[in-house]
């Protein structure tokens, strides 16, 4: 089985029904798709297959020889994010971050594919996205933005918020 | 035949930290020769934002810029104690925890100064990573300069330490007297639903949700915590279950879409309020929300439930089938006296063989 | 610039963006073994015959453990609270709930350990399950233990919170206004499954990957159950995919490495999505009946609750939390005569344990329900009947916590505003100050707490 994942080329020695989340995870090391369920249920395992985001516990090795599978580490690093990746980093859209790699594969579809994606296609393309921790509102909203080109790519800045004045509470060692 | 809408709403509290105290955290912190600071703490992150809000608290109790700070709570062999993430005491006690060191290491940071400023530590302040004379601002030193003048001109270490705990309260076996925590949040929570009175199938159209904090550290990540216990509450209301026909076992869920946990389609309108009404003991005044954020919502929906279309569901989840039963029965509560009963036939008085013999019921 | 109240972003949001966040499971190690576990198939049962021999002779198995193999088999997650320790490792002469564990195995691949576990010879005798908590005190119902199927609250069978005079309160009252509510089981369904990857050093420590949500607590199970001190044991952590409060029941560890002892390898336990649904602890089933004294100006003089919670087969930190379930019966209102009782009753339903709001969850549920009961049956609006009975500073907590600052009030005001609800009359400006006038009437008097008094109570 042949594949290359984000630009490199690999010989896989994985039996061919073996799935592609298995061949990424334990013979690549690439470990951002997540075993959630292999179940198919959760989308944590999803990368992108010639562009189209799939579920990789789902897909039999066979089925994608020769293939370009993209992961999340291939779309951007600390210092150079992709516009979804920093819509989230932005928009505070991961708390545990499990579910994230998955999620920013499959809005990276949908903004790739639909500029100006409405909340609705947004549902509509990650409604098959589990997240537990963050209740999905800002995940939206990251999508959405990175739907309207709204991201600055450049690593953002903490907000200098000057907030209200400090309160020191008597008794607080603080 | 119809989509009916309906407003309900609950007001909860919940107590920060273990219950009866006795749940310590610890921390330790080091200062790098050019001033950055090493923070040592056993809070596991959850997803909740612990190692942020700490790296906050210690940035400001010290008087460092927040990038200077970098947290490590990654083993046993190098940090100290937490008794856990949970009972929603990560921020107070775990931020306290942090804080006691974070002082500490001031003051430690403040004496090096001194020595090297010649002014007494009690003139000095920390701000943005400089220590000033207090009213003489010109007269100042980065704590770079400190903490290298520490490490290679008195060949000290800067470093600091502490704990915190509320001390453990055990309670009277009879009265169930004593003191069980340090603060507690309140929160309101309205809801607005929309109930189909054919299929039994409820919407939550908006979750309006007002949180006590006492402190917002991080007020985004509270927003996390609200946003994120909303649909879990939402789950637990309407969608959730183990044992879809509890007590028996039967039709259990085992992979998602048998087990029916929110997905982003059950997403309602949120709107979310924060008011801070500051604690007595905790960092910059905190409280507490991870645990409490998933418990307003199932009575508020429930409540709206009742509004909509004049049903009360008692057992969670207020599944389509039960919704439609209820709607079926159209149960009155009984009569007798002075006393009104509710869903009596859910008792111990009706389900137990011996009328429930043997328990302290309220019946009696 | 100031950290504590700015919306900094999240300390490990860049690497939660990239991938670059390592889970339990995202760590590689050379010569891994992977695990599986031969579970009960019934809800209760006693184990007649165990035998792995024939299950130790597949290919690339190479260690399977069973009860005989741990140290300490029954460790109490409570014992530092006094609970005794009532739940085993490993199965030994019964199981109590489907997917106990009774034997794992640790081999080369997830399907050499699965084969392994489908040849280790078992055999069942089934019995009757105890399901329905509120006949738990029934004689005809199978008992758990022989001392039957409620844990005991030294001195008394169940949590007890009593305060001022119920009898006084029920027999004022206008109206008595009783309820029952169930608010059920769910899963803490982390994205992540539970796992834990132990290493056995070549200093003879075992490093233990584990998504614990408490290290220090997992690590202290985890000792005890090998009997050793807590340095030959380093956890390695502190990034979790979700833990809701059911990652902190050490559910992987302790067998992980024991594996690992025995195998001599690096072993991993990272449970499927089935046995996450169905094996994994959960929030439990709780059963609650309120009767409450009211009158018909809408005070709440008094409340008698009997509380029973599921804990499922094992007692775990049941103890704990229906205790603090107890004390919070009042929910956020001042109800100065009360008599609570909770009891703990054990099922063979799946161990059940802490899960966000523990013990308070069902509080809020089965209180907020109840006061709109009470609202429907007096006649009262439901934001009125609530805003008079909420706390106020200088109230009192049924545990005598003198209340030094409740927001009750400010919460409910900020939420009606929000909601466009218009309240009437004084109620608009109601505030948390301590009672007076007409909030102060002669029953709540004498509640009054002593607000120089007591460090607790927010």
């Amino acid at each position: 089985m042949n594949l290359t994942v984000n630009g490199a080329e690999y010989e896989l020695a994985s039996p061919p029904l073996a799935s592609l989340l298995y061949a990424l995870r334990e013979e690549i090391g690439i470990t951002s798709a997540k075993a959630g369920c292999q179940q198919g249920g959760c989308g944590t395992c999803t990368v992108l297959i010639d562009g189209q985001p799939r579920r990789a516990c789902l897909t039999p090795l066979l089925t994608v020889d020769g293939a370009s599978v993209q992961t999340v580490e291939g779309l951007g690093d600390a210092d150079n994010l992709s516009p979804v990746q920093a819509a989230f980093y932005e928009h505070y859209a991961a708390q545990c971050g499990f579910c994230t790699a998955g999620m920013i594969m499959a809005a990276t579809a949908l903004v790739e594919r639909k500029a100006g994606a409405t909340r609705e296609d947004v549902l509509d393309a990650l409604g098959g996205h589990f997240c537990r921790c963050t209740g999905y509102v800002k995940i939206v909203e990251a999508v959405v933005a990175a739907a309207a080109g709204e991201v600055d790519t450049a690593r953002p800045d903490p907000q200098d918020e000057a907030g209200e004045p400090e309160v020191v509470i008597p008794g607080s060692p603080a | 035949m119809a989509k009916r809408r309906g407003r309900g709403f609950a007001m909860i509290e919940y107590p920060t930290g273990m219950n009866q105290g006795g749940d310590p955290s610890q921390a330790w912190i080091k200062v790098k020769p050019d001033g950055r600071i090493d923070v040592f703490a056993g809070t596991v992150d959850i997803g909740q934002g612990s190692k942020t809000v700490h790296t906050q608290i210690v940035a400001d109790t010290i008087g460092v810029p927040y990038d200077w700070v970098t947290m490590d709570n990654s083993n046993t062999d190098s940090s100290p104690l937490c008794t856990g993430t949970f009972a929603s005491r990560g921020t107070f006690i775990g931020g306290n925890a942090v804080a006691v060191a974070a002082k500490r290491t001031r003051e430690r940071i403040l004496e090096i100064a001194a020595k090297e400023m010649e002014i007494d530590p009690s003139d000095l302040e920390v701000a943005d990573g400089e220590v000033t004379a207090k009213g003489a601002p010109d007269r100042k030193l980065s704590v770079s300069d400190v903490a290298a003048a520490a490490t290679w001109t008195h060949g000290e270490m800067i470093t600091g330490s502490g704990a915190w705990m509320k001390p453990y309260s055990a309670p009277d076996p009879d009265t169930g007297e004593c003191e069980p925590h340090a603060a507690i949040s309140y929160a309101t929570c309205v809801a607005d639903v929309e109930v189909d009175d054919e299929t039994g199938e409820v919407r939550v159209l908006k979750l309006i949700q007002v949180y006590d904090v006492g402190r917002a550290i991080n007020p985004t990540l509270v927003e996390g915590q609200i946003e994120g216990g909303g649909m879990m509450g939402l789950g637990l209301g309407l969608l959730e279950a183990t044992y879809p026909y509890y007590p028996e076992l039967d039709n259990r869920g085992d992979q998602f879409g048998a087990y029916l946990a929110p997905s982003m389609e059950e997403l309602p309108e949120m709107e979310n309020v924060i008011l801070e009404n500051p604690s007595a003991e905790g960092p910059f005044g905190a409280k507490a929300i991870g645990e409490m954020a998933n418990n307003a919502q199932p009575p508020a929906i429930c409540a709206a439930i009742h509004d909509a279309v004049g049903v009360w569901i008692t057992e969670c989840p207020a599944s389509p089938e039960r919704v439609l039963r209820a709607l079926e029965s159209k149960s009155e509560p009984r009569r007798v006296g002075k006393r009104v009963i509710y869903d009596e036939e859910l008792s111990v008085a009706k389900l137990s063989s011996t009328g429930g013999e043997g328990f302290l019921r309220v019946d009696q | 610039m100031k950290a504590v109240g700015a919306r900094l972003p999240r300390y490990d949001g860049l690497q939660h963006v990239t991938g670059q966040s390592l889970y339990v499971d995202d760590v590689r190690v050379p010569g891994l073994l992977w695990t599986k576990a031969l579970r009960s198939p019934h809800h209760s049962a006693l184990i007649r015959h165990l035998d792995t021999s024939a299950a130790e002779r597949l290919p690339g198995v190479h260690a399977i453990i069973t009860h005989e193999d741990v140290p300490v088999n029954v460790v109490g997650h409570l014992a530092a609270l006094g609970v005794p320790a009532d739940e085993p490792l490993l199965a030994e002469h019964e199981v109590r709930y489907l997917g106990q564990p009774i034997a794992a195995v640790a081999a080369e691949s997830e399907e050499a350990a699965q084969a392994a576990v489908d040849a280790i010879e078992v055999s069942y005798e089934e019995r009757e399950p105890f399901l329905d908590i509120r006949k738990a005190f029934d004689p005809e119902v199978p008992k758990l233990t022989p001392e039957g199927n409620l844990f005991f609250y030294e001195p008394h069978q169940e949590r007890r919170v009593r305060k001022g005079d119920v009898e006084w309160a029920f027999d004022k009252a206008d109206h008595i206004v009783q309820g029952v509510y169930r608010p059920g089981a769910i899963e803490h369904a982390p994205t992540e499954t539970q796992v834990a990857l132990v290493v056995p050093e070549a200093t003879g420590r075992l490093t233990v990957y584990s998504c614990t949500q408490a290290m220090y607590f997992s690590m202290g199970v985890v000792a005890t159950h090998l009997g050793v001190p807590l340095n030959r044991l380093k956890f390695v952590g502190g990034t979790v995919g979700g833990g809701f409060g059911g990652k902190v029941d050490t559910a992987t560890e302790t067998i992980a490495a024991l594996l690992a002892l025995k195998a001599k390898w690096p072993v991993k336990w990272r449970w499927t999505r089935e046995e996450e649904f169905l094996c994994s602890s959960v929030r439990a089933a709780w059963h609650v009946e309120i009767a409450d004294a009211v009158t018909t100006e809408g005070w709440i003089l008094g409340r008698r609750t009997m509380t029973l919670h599921d804990a499922g087969a094992y007692t775990r930190f049941s103890s704990y939390g229906a205790t603090k379930h107890t004390f919070h019966l009042t929910g956020a209102y001042t109800i100065p005569n009360v008599a609570f009782n909770s009891y703990v009753v054990w099922t063979n339903h799946v161990p059940t344990t802490a899960m966000r709001g523990f013990g308070v969850t069902s509080v809020s549920f089965a209180v907020e329900m109840h006061m709109n009961r009470i609202a429907e049956t007096i006649g009262m609006d439901p934001w009125e009947l609530r805003l008079q009975n909420a706390n106020r500073i200088g109230d009192t907590a049924p545990t005598r916590v003198t209340l030094k600052d409740p927001s009750a009030v400010p919460t409910m005001l900020a939420a009606a505003q929000a909601a466009g609800v218009e309240l009437a009359g004084d109620y608009r400006t109601m505030t948390s100050e301590p009672r007076a006038g007409r909030l102060l009437p002669e029953h709540l008097a004498s509640q009054v707490g002593d607000l120089g008094s007591n460090g607790g109570g927010q």
